[in-house]
């Protein structure tokens, strides 16, 4: 069975170049060392999990690429544009949902649309779908606190959706939430993601999870923080939970467990 | 079921509440009590009656009079305090600079008691409703201030990021996420003020007025008029029910997202609006 879950994808079957870092740098103060020489080449519709423990540099990675936080040197284009701040075709997803409290659950992922321009009906049957997408219809009018802690993940990711970016970042989304809704939700955004034919950046430290949604690996190294190493990950799309179980997904993660255990 | 409880629950506590009264009428009756301290029940429940149904005149004036009076001074000193207070804080939530020079003066002026000066305020604003209204602003201004400011200072690095990736202006920022995430802070601060309000208009009465129930309870005092003292401080405390009451409403409505029932009331609501639009 591991053997028919295996199939080579070709490189070329994404897009082009999107995110391009060279020798990326992130010092902090005067003496901290966030990111290191990091070399990345991301392209359209690849997901890329980066891993690592505390320390890497993985959010920082992160943030540089949202724009959040200034590279201190190297080169950084998003969609050959030098990266100087946010922009709205990049998206992102935090570990906490980040909901407003005081706002439905619709009215949070309409919160995108709002800041951009008047709301029209067009939003709003827009976000019914988002929310739909994400497995919540029934719940628009749930304010975030009726709801559990991965049904606001949901709401995040709906908002997410909403905004339309299709460059994704996301911090440990799942992060904060038990195993059995994690699993779940990987599922789902494996599912949601290829039907969006979105490009995603996924932080976490859940060696699995990195590995059953990403096209590749960024495996990270901490003080400094540094790119270790790059691991394809080969499998058929759709993804079925069961290939956690196969052989090639295990020589994976012993990969990534060796390139980690070094340091 | 749910009335029932409510009736069940209701007289349970109005029954403890007679039999507190009625212990109280039956030791004075049998002379227990010196009636120059402390006057009997009936007595204060008579005067209570007399005052509100009977049209006493006291001070050219019915207790109506001076029972909307206070309010009006009250009212007015607490909307000039909380727009200090709120204007301040605000202006300290953006400007670290102001906030760092303002800090000493507002610690020193937190811990002297601002009743005590009720003499400079007479002597700068008069007799007139000027010091009432000035001194109840005095005395409320700082707990909005104090709460307005912590509430739009919480931390919350995630929104700020949230907000910058989908390219939010920085009064985006204040109107859609700050102000409100403040607001659970502000109207605490709102509720402090309206009693401190009432507090500093009532004192400066008992300094010099012709009006308000603080000037009642002073004459009722020095004449000996114990039943009349203890009718002024009903009605004070009537008052400062009533202004509660009002702001804890208001509370309920605006920061609805505080309690499940506020959310489910909210959210019922909405989806009803939704279904009447179709």
């Amino acid at each position: 069975m591991a053997a028919t879950a295996k199939k080579k994808v070709k490189n070329s079957s994404f897009g082009q170049t999107v995110i391009d870092g060279k020798n990326v740098t992130k010092i902090f103060g005067e003496t901290v060392t966030a990111l290191e020489g990091a070399d990345f080449n991301i392209r359209a519709g690849e997901f890329i999990s980066l891993v690592g423990p505390s320390g890497c540099g993985k959010s920082t990675l992160l943030r540089l690429v949202a724009g959040l936080i200034e590279k201190t040197s190297g080169d950084l284009t998003v969609n050959n544009e030098v990266v100087t701040k946010p922009r709205t075709d990049i998206g992102m997803m935090f570990q906490k949902a980040v909901l407003l409290d005081w706002r439905t659950a619709i009215e949070n992922v309409l919160l995108p649309s709002e800041i951009q321009h008047r709301i029209t009906q067009d939003d709003k049957n827009k976000a019914m779908a988002s929310l739909d997408l994400v497995g919540l219809k029934g719940f628009e009018f749930h304010f975030p606190k009726q709801l559990s802690g991965g049904m606001q993940q949901r709401v995040a990711l709906a908002r997410l959706i909403q905004t339309g970016a299709n460059i994704m970042l996301m911090d440990e989304p799942f992060g904060a939430l038990d195993e059995f809704t994690r699993e779940r939700l990987n599922i789902e955004l494996e599912r949601i993601v290829g039907e969006l034919k979105a490009t995603t950046l996924f932080v976490t430290h859940n060696i699995q999870e990195a590995i059953f949604l990403a096209d590749r690996v960024l495996v990270m190294t901490p003080r400094p923080g540094r790119i270790a190493k790059i691991i394809d990950v080969d499998f058929d799309r759709p993804r079925d939970i069961s290939i956690q179980t196969s052989r090639d997904f295990n020589i994976i993660v012993e990969e990534v467990r060796d390139t980690l255990g070094g340091h | 079921m749910k009335t029932m409880n409510f009736v069940i629950s209701f007289l349970k506590y109005s029954l403890s509440f007679v039999i507190v009264l009625g212990l109280w009428e039956a030791y004075a009756r049998y002379g227990g009590l010196n009636e120059l301290f402390l006057p009997r029940p009936s007595k204060i429940g008579d005067k209570l009656y007399n005052l509100f149904f009977k049209f006493e005149i006291i001070e050219q004036g019915t207790i109506y009079w001076h029972f909307f009076a206070t309010l009006a001074q009250m009212s007015i000193g607490f909307c000039y305090g909380i727009i200090i207070g709120n204007t301040l804080a605000i202006i300290a939530a953006f400007n670290e600079t102001f906030r760092r020079y303002i800090a000493p003066y507002a610690v020193v002026f937190n811990v002297t008691p601002g009743i005590a000066v009720l003499p400079l305020i007479i002597a700068w604003f008069g007799f007139g409703w000027e010091s009432k209204i000035a001194l109840a602003t005095l005395v409320c201004f700082f707990p909005p201030f104090i709460n307005t400011l912590t509430g739009l200072l919480k931390k919350n690095d995630e929104a700020i990021e949230l907000f910058q990736t989908i390219g939010a202006t920085h009064s985006q920022y204040f109107w859609k996420q700050q102000l409100p995430n403040a607001l659970p802070e502000i109207f605490a601060g709102l509720k402090l003020a309206i009693t401190t309000a009432l507090l500093g208009t009532i004192v400066a009465q008992f300094g010099s007025a012709t009006e308000g129930v603080g000037i009642l309870m002073q004459r009722f005092a020095f004449r000996l008029d114990m039943a009349g003292s203890f009718a002024s401080l009903v009605t004070m405390a009537i008052m400062g029910l009533l202004v509660f009451t009002i702001a804890e409403v208001l509370d309920r409505r605006i920061v609805f997202w505080r309690d499940t029932k506020g959310l489910e009331r909210v959210s019922r609501k909405k989806q009803r609006k939704l279904s009447s639009n179709d």
